[in-house]
């Protein structure tokens, strides 16, 4: 299909010996999976998916100051604990308690906003603490009407529509390891953020993909985010 | 197929005539139709024998056509203990009886129930237990004789698992009730999860019958069941069963392979009542049966029950049933009610014109039987002169059918699990429920509401409820319940004098064996029951816990109320194992070198929930591997992945504080740039944990910990931090930092080709030093340490380049004859240097003085969590000491655990022991006695077998005691 | 399973808890007594009754403060542990002083 490797880049997903056969495509400094299959993924992503978005820049920065400090980055923050607001370049802040803040990078700049963000942050009087989200959270992103049915095979937090609304954030448990779960309202497509563990996503990817299985689930790539 | 017994439409809610299929029972085969139960159509070939008693290997058959009796138990090839009266019947499906000695039909061990009369309730416990040591004499052939059914042991491992349900109402049972509630609930917009063990939704309006007419049941059904199936708001489980009640409305749902963990914020128990059987002599025989039983063979598989019925009731519903067996074509020989008169007199006429004869204030006394058992062949009528009490003067009538009604009893399994308390209403003969959370109700008969206005008036009322509790609307106003007749005949037991009166069939008890029990002292009914065994078979006191509670209140001359009944535990039916393991969630953990590791060959362990490397090669080899590995660290260089390593950042202006509170040492004046040892003791002056302390920078540490014990410790930290609001801010770091330990005099060599921006000479980069910088282009936390003994750099990089770092070493160190090294070689390596492993050489009473860490501990600093806890010890004798020992190569190795002794009298154990190459003898750690421990003297080691080994009292390290070679 | 309102999370399965013990006074580990340090290392009241207990949301590793009925298990409030430890807590040389929280 292409030539890239994932091995041909020093950034690497601890899922990319899972993605055997898939066609990658550059993300920023690194690859992500641009697609499984020759077919088109639009209508996967629709009933049930799981894509790897681990090479996607994220960071968290915690502190009594860390609201000043992204308010003068530009972002937008969400009002309450445990709840995610989209930012006009599609990335996106999820405040995680009263001083912590998780920012997810958009596909749109290969993440390079969020990237850049923690490249140049330093440690200094401020209490602004920056999380290294992006090597201890591996990131998921599970699509389909069936989302809320799959996460409740795998999930004690009631993850349907209505009680779980677009932009909700649940820091919980799933199959039995630390999960954030946001429901995210990029688009219409039913879809909730996974970040775990990066050091079990191996285990998560698995433990999803099965509980994906009696709803056709399977394994998606970034090209049909994009488009 | 004998077809005659097949009755016509529209009996035979579940079966399909155009589907007709065969299977085997007990070698035979039998024909069947779609949508049979293995039951039905054995029944409706004729065959009601299905199973053996467990005791007396008496004949039995169906008894309740509900799932509710073990008289159906049968065995599948890879299943025990199937219900065959609620299994669905395919096509060359084998089934067989189990607990048989023989064959079905002539049991060898039927000769049993003679012996009745030697085997009096808890027999067991009183025979075979005498003389002693006779037990062990009569266990195997007991054994033998006990337990159902036999396990396929080639057995499969099939995919079950679980998944959690939301909902607002939870409705156990799809009754008229339970589909009434749920509608009405449904219909004010609340999400309702309706549960219904059987395949057809209706639950009595299946099968029973509320009127003379005969029609409204029916007409109901299919009214609420439109309503129900195509409501959006409610979601139908069919053939599932709620399993039991937990706090909060968390109810196990178990359908299929699936078990469904609901979480309902209502929850509506319409779980209906148990027909009650009658208690007289041969009460047990095949074609005796509930009446309700009788009527869902008819209704539900259009099975012809029999050629000629006796009916016993103790209510009007019995009546009623006589008319549905009359309008099938069964004669009905006669309607035998234990009352004076039905509680409707209209019903005595009609049954009158019908040409069934009624004896009031009578009671089967005795059913009868021809030679062997197999089948009821008539019934011996007495007339009714007090409680129990029946006349002399006898009726024979013949027949092939007896139904009985003595009444119902709710089913409390749920409630009471949830709570409620059973009050027993003298002048209704029956049970009441009380106390039952805010969240959970009870509806229908099982909430006392028999007649169906009354069942569709209560469940109304209680939707009502549900509704304003769920803070939702509702137009409808409250439905009056009317008062309604009696349903439970107060006493319907007729001890017979020669027994065979059963109480309890899973267990073959009968009344006197109840009676004896108490006469023997046990008066509480919880001990009535551990004592006889009622209640404890399959079917969990569902027909026998009534029947007793009235026995041991009489015979104790008690109120039942004063009895009660026994406690009902979860799980309400037989549940698999595979049910509760579900998927089987069983997390791991790997390092972001992982691949590499299995490319390299190596022997993967677990570490806790991580996978690492042991050693690297074959299983067989662990002792050669691990050697080699070794002395490659002590000649060249070897690399190992320590990204386990659990990792805590503490940052903020009072990052150094907040340190000094939780770790012994003193960190205030701790240089940036350098590393010290970290030792944590908790509040009880416990060594729980240690690590290293990198200061990078003011306001900035970095500290390692167990890869065991980071969590932990993580929390504790927070918790410490939520008293005392410390401007800090500890961050768990542990999977966001790939690490590994460049060790072997070499390192530093492999490492200058990859570094270039940190002076890594020795002046510029001594031992114990940290530094930040760039390793191949990434960012990279170094420090020198000495855990294995030699010239060593660990190096912390972002997880991202965790495997990319593993690569470039590997590639780089290649001349300088690299290797990885597993775990195995670096705890042999860090034994040879004398370093403790928390947890490994420490439990859960080590004091830092047993293992020599008093120059961790701080003694200027006002607090550390412990301190004072360690200043009492310390005023104390200490105990015991961990020691180093050897022992000739060649020696008997101990193994971690083997015991240490002084004397006669355990003094320690052993903690650690390996062989090292580079030493040439066997060293490890031991705890032993306080006057154990000067080097030179002989300790005594029990090893494998009970043999003793002398191992000699070493000084510690065993290797390079000055630390040339890691200080280099 | 029960169900706890975690201050930060909002109603959990009680799975998602760890329990991190009654809540305690430290006593002043300077000044007090060998027994009185014992009774505050070693000692629980186990009181039937309302007791605070210390409780953390586990996958967000929040601490916080849960009062409950340790006869019925009813769990009466749960709040953010700023309720009680409102300000810094600092330790010196011949005392500890300066607890936050009262016995």
């Amino acid at each position: 299909m292409n030539s890239l490797t994932a091995e041909d880049f020093k950034e690497r997903s601890p899922l990319y010996a899972k993605h055997k056969g898939a066609c990658l495509a550059p993300l920023a400094e690194t690859v992500a999976v641009e697609r499984f299959s020759e077919t088109d993924e639009h209508s996967q992503l629709a009933r049930c998916a799981l894509v790897d978005l681990t090479n996607l820049a994220r960071v968290g920065f915690r502190g009594t100051d860390s609201a000043e400090f992204l308010l003068s980055k530009g972002y937008h923050l969400p009002e309450t604990p445990n709840h995610a607001t989209l930012q006009d370049d599609g990335s996106m802040v999820a405040r995680l308690s009263q001083t912590e803040y998780l920012l997810l990078g958009s596909l749109r700049d290969a993440g390079t906003r969020v990237s850049d963000l923690e490249a140049h942050w330093q440690l200094s009087e401020q209490a602004n603490y920056l999380l290294p989200r992006q090597d201890s959270h591996a990131w998921l992103l599970l699509t389909g009407e069936h989302c809320a049915a799959v996460m409740a095979k795998l999930c004690g937090v009631d993850l349907r529509d209505g009680n779980f609304t677009q932009g909700a954030v649940a820091q919980t448990s799933a199959a039995r390891i630390n999960v954030i779960v946001i429901n995210t309202h990029t688009t219409a497509l039913p879809s909730f953020h996974i970040l775990c563990d990066r050091a079990s996503v191996s285990y998560f990817w698995d433990a999803v993909l099965d509980a994906m299985l009696e709803f056709g689930g399977k394994p998606a790539g970034i090209q049909a985010l994009l488009d | 197929m004998s077809s005659s017994n097949r009755l016509p439409a529209p009996m035979g809610l579940l079966i399909d005539r155009d589907q007709a299929l065969s299977f085997q029972f007990d070698g035979q085969s039998f024909s069947a139709l779609g949508g049979d139960s293995i039951a039905s159509a054995l029944i409706a070939n004729g065959r009601w024998l299905m199973s053996r008693s467990f005791k007396y290997h008496r004949p039995r058959g169906p008894l309740t056509l509900a799932g509710q009796d073990a008289n159906t138990l049968v065995q599948l090839p890879s299943e025990p203990n199937v219900l065959a009266d609620v299994t669905s019947v395919e096509a060359g499906m084998q089934v067989s009886a189990q607990n048989v000695s023989g064959s079905l039909d002539n049991d060898r061990d039927a000769y049993l129930g003679k012996f009745s009369k030697f085997m009096p309730v808890g027999f067991y416990y009183r025979s075979f237990y005498k003389p002693k040591g006779m037990w062990k004499v009569w266990e195997p052939i007991i054994r033998k004789k006990a337990g159902l059914g036999v396990l396929d042991l080639k057995f499969q491992p099939e995919y079950y698992d679980k998944q959690f349900l939301f909902v607002d109402l939870a409705v156990v049972g799809a009754g008229p009730a339970g589909l009434q509630a749920a509608l009405t609930a449904a219909n004010a917009g609340a999400k309702v999860l309706l549960v219904e063990e059987q395949s057809i939704l209706g639950g009595s309006l299946t099968y029973a019958r509320f009127d003379a007419e005969g029609v409204r049941a029916d007409n109901l059904r299919q009214e609420l069941i439109a309503a129900v199936e195509g409501h959006c708001n409610i979601q139908t489980l069919k053939r599932a069963t709620c399993n039991a009640w937990f706090t909060d409305n968390y109810l196990p749902v178990i359908q299929g392979k699936r078990l469904y963990k609901v979480r309902a914020k209502q929850c509506l128990v319409a779980s209906g009542s148990f027909d009650q059987p009658v208690i007289f002599r041969n009460n047990d025989l095949p074609g005796v049966m509930l009446t309700s039983a009788a009527q869902r063979l008819m209704k539900l598989y259009a099975v012809k029950p029999g050629k000629r019925a006796v009916v016993l009731t103790g209510n009007d519903d019995g009546y009623l049933a006589a008319l549905d067996l009359h309008e099938q074509g069964v004669e009905v020989a006669a309607l035998v009610d234990m009352r004076a008169q039905p509680a409707d007199p209209q019903l005595l006429t009609l049954l009158q014109t019908c040409g069934i004869t009624c004896h009031l204030s009578t009671t089967v006394f005795e059913a009868l039987h021809e030679k062997g058992m197999r089948h009821v062949s008539g019934v011996d009528l007495r007339k009714i002169t007090g409680q129990g009490q029946v006349a002399s003067d006898s009726l024979t009538l013949g027949c092939d059918l007896l139904c009985m009604s003595g009444g119902y009893m709710p089913v409390y399994q749920l409630l009471c699990q949830a709570g409620g308390k059973l009050a027993y209403d003298d002048q209704l003969a029956e049970f009441t429920l009380s106390g039952l959370p805010e969240i959970l109700r009870v509806s229908g008969s099982a909430n006392g509401c028999h007649a169906l206005d009354n069942v569709l008036a209560d469940a109304t009322n209680c939707a009502l409820d549900i509704i304003a509790a769920l803070g939702l609307n509702s137009d409808l106003g409250r439905a009056k319940v009317k008062p309604e007749a009696q349903v439970n005949f107060p006493w319907p037991i007729f001890a017979h004098p020669k027994g065979k009166d059963f109480v309890d069939f899973d267990e073959d008890l009968q009344v006197r064996d109840i009676i004896n029990a108490t006469k023997i002292g046990y008066r509480d009914v919880q001990l009535v029951k551990r004592f006889s065994t009622v209640g404890m078979g399959p079917s969990q006191g569902r027909h026998s816990a009534l029947p007793t509670a009235r026995l041991v209140a009489q015979s104790t001359q008690r109120n039942i109320s004063e009895t009660g009944v026994t406690t009902a535990r979860p799980p309400f039916v037989a549940e698999k194992l595979a049910h509760v393991a579900g998927r089987g969630f069983d997390p791991y953990r790997q390092t972001p070198m992982h691949g590499r590791h299995l490319a390299a060959g190596a022997k993967m362990m677990p570490a806790g929930v991580w996978q690492r490397p042991a050693f690297y090669g074959n299983d067989t080899d662990r002792e050669q591997c691990m050697q080699a590995e070794a002395l490659n660290v002590h000649n060249k260089v070897g690399l190992i992945d320590v990204s386990t390593l659990g990792g805590l950042d503490v940052r903020g202006p009072d990052a150094a504080e907040f340190l000094n509170r939780i770790y012994t040492f003193a960190f205030l004046k701790q240089p940036v740039g350098r590393s010290r040892y970290a030792l944590m003791t908790n509040e009880h002056g416990v060594v729980i944990d240690d690590g290293v302390c990198a200061r990078f920078a003011d306001n900035h540490f970095y500290v390692t910990a167990t890869t065991s014990g980071v969590d932990r410790i993580y929390q504790q930290m927070l918790k410490w931090n939520a008293q005392w609001r410390l401007n800090v801010d500890v961050t768990n770091v542990t999977a966001a930092l790939a690490a590994v330990n460049l060790a072997g005099p070499l390192s530093r060599k492999v490492l200058q080709k990859l570094c270039t921006d940190v002076d890594l000479s020795p002046e510029g980069f001594p031992y114990l030093g940290v530094r930040t910088g760039t390793v191949a282009g990434i960012p990279a936390r170094l420090m020198r340490v000495g855990f294995v003994g030699e010239l060593g750099f660990e190096i912390h990089v972002p997880a991202r380049y965790g495997e990319y770092l593993w690569d470039v070493l590997m590639e780089a160190g290649e001349v300088e004859g690299i290797r990885p090294f597993g775990v195995e070689t670096q705890r042999l390596l860090r034994l040879e240097k004398g370093h403790v492993i928390i947890s490994q050489d420490t439990d859960g009473m080590t004091t830092p003085g047993e293992i020599d860490m008093t120059w961790a501990i701080s003694r200027t600093k006002p607090f550390f969590v412990g301190k004072r806890s360690v200043e009492i010890l310390e005023q104390q004798p200490q105990k015991r000491k961990l020691v180093g020992f050897t022992l000739e190569k060649g020696s008997r190795q101990p193994l971690e655990g083997h015991l240490v002794l002084d004397g006669s009298d355990i003094s320690g154990n052993v903690s650690s022991c390996e062989y090292s190459e580079t030493l040439g003898q066997i060293i490890g750690l031991a705890y032993a006695g306080a006057n154990q421990g000067i080097p030179g003297s002989h300790l005594p080691i029990r090893v494998e077998g009970g043999e003793m080994v002398h191992a000699t009292v070493v000084e510690l390290p065993f290797f390079d005691p000055a630390n040339q070679r890691q200080e280099l | 399973m029960k169900i706890m309102n975690c201050p930060l999370n909002g109603p959990r399965n009680i799975s998602e808890f760890t329990y991190g013990g009654e809540l305690k006074a430290m006593p002043d580990s300077a000044t007090c007594s060998d027994i009185e340090w014992a009774d505050y290392v070693f000692n629980s009241d186990n009181a039937a009754g309302v007791v605070t207990e210390w409780w953390m949301h586990t996958p967000s590793s929040y601490w916080f403060l849960a009062e409950r009925h340790t006869v019925t298990d009813q769990i009466i409030r749960t709040f953010d542990p700023k309720e009680v430890f409102n300000q810094r807590v600092d330790f010196h040389a011949n005392s500890t002083a300066l607890k936050g929280v009262t016995a």
